[in-house]
């Protein structure tokens, strides 16, 4: 058997021209919105009512799905399948991440809508999540339009690419272990106050 | 006609979304986005005709390279639209409607919506990415800021509601 190279991220190493990337890009995307509408999240009815710990549908799914895609990530890079140095991740801006992230849940709780699933809700015909697609591209606009003014904020708290085993000094494993941590723990979390909220049997 | 609505169970649904996940940066290097092509479809538009506009740095950072929509998020973006169409045309859930809780105003509901996503452009803006691209993405390639934006979004939606209560009355 000849030896395991190195050989993902397909596009970074050269695997895949650019082109070919795009192509992918587009299955990928399908594969997305085809997963977001069969689990419900073409409908803000379906998403909302988490913030009321109603149904924990929106939860679940998420921590599910980051437990799932760094559970593969750390077998791949375990086994050098994976350049984890080629994958892109996020810098981390302290400051604009908590305002932002404030602002985000204000957003989800008023509309209904985070911008992937309101791009499955317009393909299924729900009219809010149009008008919400319109009102993200209108505030884009103001925001582009005053970013001179706030930039220096927007920038600040850079903490550049800054993963858990970097912050803490420990290998890739143990932040892979401390996610896993996180996520059972926001998953115990929510369920503790949903059955805290069905006990008192009130309804949204 | 009746409504489909059964569902995939939302854990199984995040074992398929985190396995696609984990194939987008097997193949992309990158996770999957949706706020970013929305930036970057408002700068083009904002580009049309209108040479003036790249005094803005935003939007000259996007239009520098070419065309704006010559870009993977935004590509997968239109996938994101074309799989949700298949799966809601599929399983016969493609109807109009506004979505809303009992006997709530339809002019209302679509208020909060717009302003919703005013909001929510300025948060991913800040975020670097929205649930996708900023959470999702970050949070299964162990960012710590992928996780102060996930808690923060989440303790702020608990906060505020209460604010929204009747939007979303009866709403199971």
């Amino acid at each position: 058997m000849e030896t395991l190279n190195t050989m993902y991220p397909l596009f970074t190493t050269g695997g895949i021209s650019s082109n070919e990337n795009l192509l992918y890009g587009l299955l990928i995307g399908i594969m997305f919105g085809f997963i977001l509408e069969r689990a419900g999240f073409g409908r803000s009815t379906h998403i909302a009512p988490v913030f009321f710990f109603r149904n924990l549908r929106v939860s679940q799914m998420m921590v599910s799905s980051i437990l799932t895609a760094s559970t593969w990530i750390i077998i791949a890079v375990y086994n050098g399948w994976l350049d984890f140095n080629q994958v892109f991740i996020p810098t981390t801006y302290l400051w604009p991440y908590m305002l932002g992230g404030a602002l985000f849940g204000l957003g989800m709780i008023m509309s209904g809508w985070c911008p992937g699933t309101a791009i499955v809700g317009v393909a299924t015909g729900k009219l809010d999540a149009g008008v919400f697609l319109i009102g993200l591209m209108v505030g884009m606009y103001f925001y582009f339009d005053y970013f001179d003014k706030i930039v220096d904020f927007a920038n600040s708290g850079n903490m550049g690419k800054y993963t858990i085993h970097e912050a803490l000094g420990v290998s890739i494993y143990t932040s892979f272990l401390i996610t896993v941590a996180i996520g059972v723990g926001l998953m115990i979390f929510m369920r503790t106050m949903k059955s805290i909220r069905d006990k008192k049997g009130e309804d949204i | 006609m009746k409504e489909n609505n059964n569902y995939w169970n939302p854990i199984i649904a995040g074992f398929i979304l985190g396995t696609a996940l984990f194939i987008s940066f097997m193949v992309a290097g990158q996770g999957m986005g949706a706020s970013g092509a929305f930036a970057r479809i408002t700068a083009q538009l904002a580009f049309l005709g209108n040479w003036d506009i790249l005094s803005s740095d935003y939007i000259s950072g996007y239009i520098k390279h070419g065309n704006a929509l010559a870009n993977w998020t935004v590509v997968e973006v239109a996938g994101l639209f074309i799989g949700g169409y298949i799966s809601a045309a599929f399983a016969g859930r493609i109807k109009q409607s506004v979505d809303r809780g009992e006997d709530y105003p339809i002019a209302k509901r679509l208020f909060w919506a717009f302003v919703g996503g005013m909001i929510i452009a300025a948060a991913t803006r800040l975020g670097r990415g929205c649930t996708s691209g900023q959470v999702l993405d970050g949070a299964s390639t162990f960012s710590v800021g992928a996780w102060i934006f996930m808690l923060a979004a989440f303790g702020s939606g608990f906060l505020f509601a209460p604010l929204f209560k009747k939007q979303w009355k009866g709403v199971k």
